[in-house]
């Protein structure tokens, strides 16, 4: 330090931190003790206690000594909240450890679940396509009919691709004699109806038929099994709406002979 | 013309008018205000003496580079950098969320909007970051909860001192300025964002390993034929030779480490919060596998949320946690102790002995005997 500068100026510091103070008071003017500002702002008086007990204390441990080397106050997570207030509540004074809200694990299946019920109040379209004995299975021919109008796409069912609100279907069909493939979303509003024009004689052992791709097991055009199918509902309609009560019984019969089932 | 009186007499004049009452015309002229104006440099002309001169500016407000010197503000510094960066900084905190992965939502016309699902696991804010402690605004934020074995003894006092379980992981955000800061502790749910609003996401790539030049950069490859021998998807040439120097220029992009980086997407809408799930839907795709942490936090590039919502949530938050700073202040009273007894070697002492009663705060006691 330059103690010859010192020695011939003693008040050179004093003079520095006073022109510190000038500065000071130029930038923070009428700022004194008395109008400093309060600490903390009242927000109303506390629940339940004063001093914080929710936390237990984590140590640790010398491996040479095995002694207590320190410890920390580690605040219960959440989950044991529920734990510890019931012993803290015999003690008065306690301020409550904040608590929060943990969200359940996987959020997936409650937002289909969501989706589905909004977009299918009905449960007709789940209903096709759930696990069970009735609904659509691969290997059966689907007939697709769209919002807007349209030839409706019929075909072969190949696959069905289980996402929740995304879940889809694989129709394969001839159109031309040209092999086409079509992915349906099932809860898409553009897709109006979905029927099964004729079940598979057997189960599929696969749950994805990508095998009928092949020559030797290509189904081919489903346009003749659709047409029969049509020209069938068509008599069962019309006879229908000749003698109502008589034919119903009938249109029941012919409908579980031809396996057919309306989707919607 | 009256002759001039120098300015000498004329001060002894109205020193004789201010003490006697006398009703000359010089004293009549002279308002009271002046003549104590006067007094009061004759008092000064005692030390430093008298003169009619202005003050002349001193040294210190010509010295180089102060604010008061009348030079136009510094465009480097950090305050320049802040104020450069204040029209791209978000007017509030985000959070940090966990990616589900993806669904659609289908429209009643017939739309499918593929969207990925964020879940918000307690999220808690951690700390405030100042301009003047910091250097700049952001708020710290902790996502999810880790065991105290799996944290280490600096960050275990560093949750004692805020009174939080210890967090997952943490992450900051930078705010515009002081009203974006949060009060600590207090927990961000998914309505901390409304529906239809745009927002960031930054997270970090799923990782692709050594990758060559076609996959990291799109390169087209080489022939497949055409007297091709084994080098297919090879980067072909590094770049000209003995004519401009033969070497390769700095960033040449070539095979390498690819993904596994900090890539933000812009400008996602939300479609959908919901507090009982915890989750934040938004449309479009985020980086990172199932699991990764990202970081949401309003849309740079388009107009912060309104005013309005800005104040709905803080009251929300202020509502769901009424005693956050007394909280705080309470958890960092204790933590002083503890520190105390720690660097004294008693902390073995309060363990076995249990908390002493004189930890609570007195703010806290005083609140407590008013009610």
């Amino acid at each position: 330090m330059n103690t010859a500068l010192l020695v011939r100026r003693p008040l050179g510091c004093l003079k520095a931190s006073l022109r510190q103070t000038r500065q000071q008071n130029r930038v923070f003017p009428n700022r004194h003790m008395a109008t400093a500002t309060a600490t903390a702002s009242k927000r109303g008086p506390i629940p339940s206690g004063v001093s914080i007990d929710d936390h237990n204390f984590y140590r640790i441990i010398d491996p040479k000594t095995k002694k207590t080397r320190t410890a920390f106050a580690v605040y219960t997570p959440p989950e044991t909240t529920s734990h510890s207030s019931t012993t803290t509540t015999t003690k008065k004074r306690s301020l409550t450890l904040p608590k929060l809200i943990s969200p359940p694990a996987d959020p997936l299946p409650a937002l289909h679940a969501q989706q589905i019920k909004r977009m299918d109040p009905t449960g007709a379209r789940t209903a096709l396509f759930a696990k069970t004995r009735t609904a659509a299975r691969v290997g059966d021919i689907l007939m697709v009919t769209h919002r807007r109008g349209g030839e409706p796409f019929a075909g072969v069912l190949l696959s069905i691709r289980r996402a929740g609100i995304d879940t889809a279907i694989l129709l394969r069909n001839h159109l031309a004699k040209v092999g086409v493939e079509m992915w349906y979303k099932i809860y898409n509003k553009n897709v109006a109806g979905i029927e099964i024009v004729k079940r598979a004689k057997k189960r599929a052992r696969r749950a994805r038929l990508t095998y009928m791709r092949k020559p030797k097991h290509d189904m081919g055009s489903v346009s003749e099994v659709v047409l029969a199918w049509r020209k069938m509902r068509r008599v069962v309609a019309t006879s229908k709406a000749a003698s109502k009560a008589k034919v119903d019984a009938k249109a029941k019969k012919a409908g579980k002979a031809a396996g057919a089932k309306k989707a919607k | 013309m009256a002759p001039r009186l120098p300015a000498r007499c004329w001060r002894r004049l109205s020193l004789a008018s201010s003490l006697r009452p006398t009703t000359t015309r010089i004293s009549s002229t002279i308002p009271s205000s002046s003549a104590r104006l006067l007094s009061h440099s004759s008092q000064k002309q005692a030390k430093t003496g008298w003169t009619t001169l202005q003050r002349q500016r001193t040294a210190e407000t010509h010295r180089f580079n102060q604010v008061t010197s009348g030079i136009p503000a510094p465009t480097t510094g950090p305050a320049a950098a802040l104020n450069r960066r204040l029209r791209t900084t978000p007017v509030r905190a985000g959070v940090l969320a966990i990616k589900k992965g993806m669904t659609a939502f289908m429209g009643r016309t017939g739309a499918r909007i593929p969207c990925t699902v964020l879940q918000l696991d307690k999220v808690q804010t951690v700390a405030n970051k100042t301009r003047s402690k910091n250097g700049y605004w952001a708020v710290q934020v902790g996502l999810g909860q880790r065991h105290a074995d799996n944290v280490g003894a600096p960050q275990l006092g560093y949750y004692e001192a805020k009174g939080i379980a210890p967090k997952k992981e943490l992450a900051e955000f930078k705010v515009r300025d002081e009203s974006g800061l949060l009060p600590v502790g207090v927990q961000l749910m998914p309505d901390w964002f409304h529906v239809g609003q745009w927002v960031d996401v930054r997270a970090n790539s799923k990782g692709k390993g050594f990758a060559g030049g076609m996959k990291r950069h799109g390169f087209s490859g080489q022939e497949a034929s055409h007297g091709n021998s084994k080098n297919h998807r090879t980067i072909g040439s590094a770049g000209p030779s003995q004519g401009s120097g033969s070497r390769v220029l700095p960033g040449k992009k070539m095979p390498g480490r690819m993904g596994g980086q900090r890539n933000t997407v812009q400008n996602l809408p939300v479609l959908m919060v919901n507090n009982e799930l915890g989750i934040v839907v938004v449309k479009g795709c985020v980086s990172g596998p199932k699991g990764a942490v990202v970081k949401i936090q309003d849309a740079v590039k388009k107009p912060p949320p309104p005013k309005e919502f800005i104040e709905k949530t803080r009251k929300v938050l202020d509502a769901r946690f009424p005693h956050a700073e007394q909280y705080l202040d309470a958890a960092r009273k204790k933590h002083l102790q503890l520190k105390e007894a720690r660097q004294q070697g008693r902390i073995d002492e309060i363990l076995s002995a249990g908390v002493p009663e004189a930890m609570m705060s007195a703010e806290a006691e005083n609140l407590l005997q008013e009610a």
